[in-house]
């Protein structure tokens, strides 16, 4: 399905936000993921659904001052 | 510094006045060596999105062991208050504590702070319970208004970020310290250990640095030689240095001179 993930538009095969961490292979990173505007903690990427169309945001931390 | 004249920002007691940025190092293990040799404990960071195509970058996190850190989170890139809010909130979720720089720049050429901006965010967010220190302009007064809105610190800028221009109003800054209830930190414009000597002379009580540092040609002794710029600093203000005169005075006194 198609999903706006980071900004841009992509195809992608994962139906919940456990399985699309795992596409990226992210999956032993520290990250945190926004959907449509509200944080999903850690302990509900499981059990959370992803749908078309989606806003998914996974960022990290990066040097910075 | 000594356990006697420690810093205390948000019920956290720091033995360091150092506060160090991890943007622009060469490579991580210079990173690391260079935050060896400044002995900061608290280190800052940005919060961005993952390069999807890419994910082998740089996620700083990775880097350090698990030293005896306070993150410090900034929410560089935001130009409302609502958009620090929300990064500062994704930092929280990150899991790394609930300390944030609140660090909103609404010109691209000299990034310095939105003032109304950075004063309803940090409102915002003490409000929610973070530990904010605003990145903010060197103005006394604002200053103030940052404290009575909850601010655990606030942080002046000495110069725009980046440039190394050294404090550009120093007068301003000793009258932020005068003024202020919490502590101040000089956070960004330095460009070597003179300056950062000057303004813990002018009596902040630390100092936060990323680029004279890590662009340094050398940042690991770049590091060491501001950390012993902090102690120098901090100790002279402390010990209280002698009033400017006009003209000489004689260190052993005029009496009894031998030859005449």
């Amino acid at each position: 399905m198609e999903v706006v993930l980071n900004g841009e538009r992509r195809n992608v095969a994962a139906d919940t936000v456990s399985a699309l961490i795992a596409e990226f292979g992210l999956g032993n990173k520290l990250l945190v993921v926004e959907i449509d505007g509200a944080i999903i903690p850690k302990e509900r990427w499981a059990a959370t659904r992803i749908g078309e169309g989606m806003k998914i945001e996974l960022v990290h931390f990066v040097g910075g001052g | 510094m000594t356990e006697r004249d420690a810093l205390v920002i948000g019920g956290k007691k720091l033995t360091s006045r150092f506060f160090l940025g991890t943007g622009r190092f060469p490579n991580p293990f210079v990173q690391k060596e260079t935050i060896k040799a400044s002995g900061a404990e608290v280190l800052t960071f940005a919060i961005r999105r993952i390069n999807l195509d890419s994910p082998e970058d740089d996620a700083i996190l990775q880097h350090l062991e698990d030293g005896n850190f306070t993150f410090l989170p900034n929410t560089s890139g935001a130009r409302t208050a609502e958009e620090a809010v929300r990064i500062a909130r994704l930092a929280r979720a990150a899991g790394v504590g609930n300390w944030v720089k609140v660090e909103i720049s609404a010109n691209e050429k000299t990034l310095l702070p939105d003032p109304l901006e950075t004063l309803k965010a940090t409102e915002m967010l003490a409000r929610e319970g973070f530990v904010v220190l605003p990145y903010t302009s060197d103005d006394p007064i604002l200053c103030k208004r940052l404290e009575e809105a909850g601010a655990a610190a606030v942080m002046p800028g000495g110069a725009p970020i980046g440039t190394g221009l050294g404090i550009l109003n120093p007068y301003n800054i000793g009258l932020i310290v005068e003024e202020a209830n919490v502590p101040v930190i000089v956070d960004a414009g330095l460009g070597s250990a003179q300056d950062v000597v000057q303004a813990m002379e002018l009596g902040v009580d630390g100092v936060l640095m990323n680029t004279p540092v890590a662009k340094a040609k050398d940042p690991v002794a770049m590091a060491r030689a501001m950390r012993l710029a902090i102690e120098a600093g901090r100790l002279s203000y402390l010990a209280g240095r002698i009033p400017k005169k006009k003209y000489a005075s004689a260190s052993s006194g005029h009496e009894a001179y031998i030859v005449r």
